[in-house]
């Protein structure tokens, strides 16, 4: 194995693997190295991953921390939040931290595979600057499609299988703004529509609650989205040039919901991480990714696009 | 009412103040705060009239303050009795804004509860069973500068109503002040007949809590900020009832955390009943408790 970056900074390395002894022959060494130096070890799989593990490292599962990432990625916009977390806790308390995150696992719809891509392209540039730490992300070659794992090599400065570890040549930092930028897929067939404006904010979450109800969501998802209509109406009355439109359609997956104005947002870590409590701006998104199934967040100076993806 | 159970607890037999949007006069009842907004002078007139009645009927003596109140008495057929009667038995009271002033003072908020308090307390003695005060203050409002002393002295009087010796009022406001100054000083009583867009929240006293109803969001967290800085302390815990509310969004839920943390800093602790599952998510996310240490109770059954 060769060290390919200095032990120093965030490395954040794509591992491809091929089947569950691949996975685990990859993996194991990883993790008991990281338990070895007396690292702070957190592995975030889907549940089959979490316990094939768990059952493969035997007693050593004791001293790792294990998350659902079906349940805590749901909408990968919440992920970075989650290791910003976890890297200051442990960094506090003077341990070095190690991870496993596989977000794009098999069996993820389309437009989550997306959000996997952008949300892995950020992971660089929200670490890169900090603490040094390394995160391992398991990528299946033998189920995922194609354009997953070979987007995999452009958002990892490292790509590894169980048997070799190597600079990735089509990483590029620096193109997360690029991505965050992108336009989001067309959207789906009877798109309701309408505008907002200051004084509209009541209004517009409650078209949204009913158009909810409409699409018959059960009473809590109903409750969120209003909540979401209300933050984002708010975000483009007060950043986002004092408007904008919303639009809903129903596609045969899921309630979509999107929020689009003319204003252009700097930092695409926004609503990622938690905003201090003395900040004013980002609280909402950041509720919103938190409570909601998926969020596709873009923003370029074309204008600011959210979508809010409620799954049946 | 009817037993619940039997062991029924005494929270149960707590009178709940009439709250909500009105359309039309309610029956009186005892510590009645209503906040009455008005196009036409005519249709106030016989608004302050029902208001007045139900006040006579209950044997309280009925104090009309402002020229406008006191116009509208004499409109033939606005009283159940002759007005001239009423005046000299001393049922009902007349006080003009200039009057006001000279028996109150300079409009200071704690002066005018001075005053009310013991014009309750005349007229318990004088063998009437409450003061019901119509006052049409409208050019109170009027003034910026005084509107911050107006809506401290509306909470000191929805509290006097709730705890004081039997006292109710009904406070008028002209429309045309807009909806900024209307808000501001409707939003703090319990009973509101106003525009909708004048009332999205109300914030007033109960008994034992503060109850905040309605709905909660940026285009009214400055005006929120305002009513829960003028609420009044009792000295005590606060209890803050969310039972009622109909929506909050983030920047209202954090307005409250930084009103509790100004509270805690007297060493008053905030209390949360009634609070929905979602707002105490949004509370754990934003890590509110943080900002302020708040319990959170059940929702009263």
């Amino acid at each position: 194995m060769t060290a390919v970056v200095p032990p120093e900074g965030f490395e954040h390395e794509a591992m491809f693997y091929r089947g569950d002894a691949d996975f685990l022959a990859g993996l194991l060494p990883f993790i008991r190295g990281g338990l070895e130096r007396d690292e702070a070890v957190l592995v975030a799989e889907p549940r089959p991953r979490l316990d094939l593990l768990r059952d493969a490292l035997g007693d050593d599962a004791g001293a790792v921390e294990f998350l659902d990432m079906a349940e805590i990625g749901g909408n990968p916009a919440r992920i970075i939040g989650m290791w910003a977390q976890v890297l200051e806790q442990h960094s506090e308390a003077g341990r070095r931290l190690r991870g496993v995150g596989e977000p794009a696992f098999v069996g993820r719809r389309t437009a989550e595979l997306a959000e996997c891509r952008l949300h892995e392209l950020l992971l660089n540039h929200a670490f890169d600057a900090g603490p040094g730490w390394r995160l391992l992300c398991p990528y299946d070659q033998e189920h995922l499609p194609r354009a997953v794992t070979q987007g995999a090599l452009r958002t990892h400065p490292v790509r590894s299988t169980s048997e070799s570890r190597l600079p990735s040549t089509g990483y590029a930092p620096g193109r997360h703004m690029d991505a965050f930028g992108e336009q989001l897929p067309a959207r789906g067939d009877a798109v309701l529509r309408g505008g907002y404006g200051p004084g509209d904010i009541a209004a517009t979450r409650r078209t949204v609650a009913q158009w909810a109800r409409s699409c018959g969501l059960p009473e809590d998802r109903v409750e969120v989205l209003e909540l979401a209509a209300s933050e984002l109406a708010t975000n483009s009355i007060r950043h986002g040039g004092g408007g904008g439109t919303v639009a809903m359609w129903l596609d045969e997956s899921a309630a979509v919901l999107e929020f689009s104005d003319a204003g252009t947002l700097s930092d695409p870590l926004i609503g990622r991480l938690r905003p201090p409590h003395d900040q004013e701006g980002g609280q909402g998104l950041y509720l919103v990714n938190q409570l909601c199934d998926l969020v596709q967040l873009r923003s370029s100076d074309q204008g600011t696009t959210v979508r809010v993806i409620t799954w049946f | 009412m009817a037993p619940l159970s039997g062991r029924q607890s005494a929270a149960y037999l707590v009178t709940v103040r009439a709250h909500g949007l009105l359309d039309h006069v309610p029956g009186a009842e005892p510590a009645d705060h209503l906040c009455w907004v008005y196009e036409d002078d005519g249709i106030f007139d016989d608004a302050a009239a029902e208001f007045l009645a139900g006040g006579l009927a209950r044997g309280e003596r009925v104090l009309c303050v402002g020229e406008r109140v006191i116009e509208g008495l004499r409109t033939p057929g606005a009283l159940p009795r002759d007005l001239t009667e009423l005046l000299a038995e001393g049922s009902v009271e007349t006080l003009t804004l200039a009057e006001a002033y000279e028996a109150a003072g300079r409009f200071l908020p704690e002066r005018q509860l001075a005053y009310y308090d013991a014009a309750t307390r005349r007229a318990l003695d004088a063998g009437y069973s409450g003061l019901r005060v119509i006052a049409e203050v409208s050019d109170l409002a009027a003034d910026p500068a005084q509107r911050a002393d107006l809506v401290r002295w509306e909470h000191l009087a929805d509290d006097y109503a709730t705890h004081g010796p039997g006292f109710s009022a009904m406070c008028a406001y002209r429309a045309e002040l807009g909806t900024d100054a209307l808000a501001d000083v409707a939003s703090v009583h319990p009973m509101v007949h106003a525009p909708a867009e004048v009332t999205p929240f109300r914030l007033f006293a109960e008994a034992d809590r503060l109850v905040l109803a309605g709905s909660l969001d940026a285009s009214n967290s400055d005006r929120l900020t305002n009513a829960l800085a003028a609420t009044v302390g009792t000295g005590g815990d606060v209890v803050l009832d969310l039972s009622a509310l109909e929506f909050i969004d983030v920047g209202a839920c954090r307005v409250i955390a930084r009103w509790a943390a100004g509270l805690a800093e007297r060493s008053v602790t905030v209390q949360v009943t009634g609070a929905s599952g979602l707002l105490r998510r949004m509370w754990q996310i934003l890590e509110l408790d943080r900002v302020a240490a708040v319990g959170f109770a059940e929702a009263r059954a």
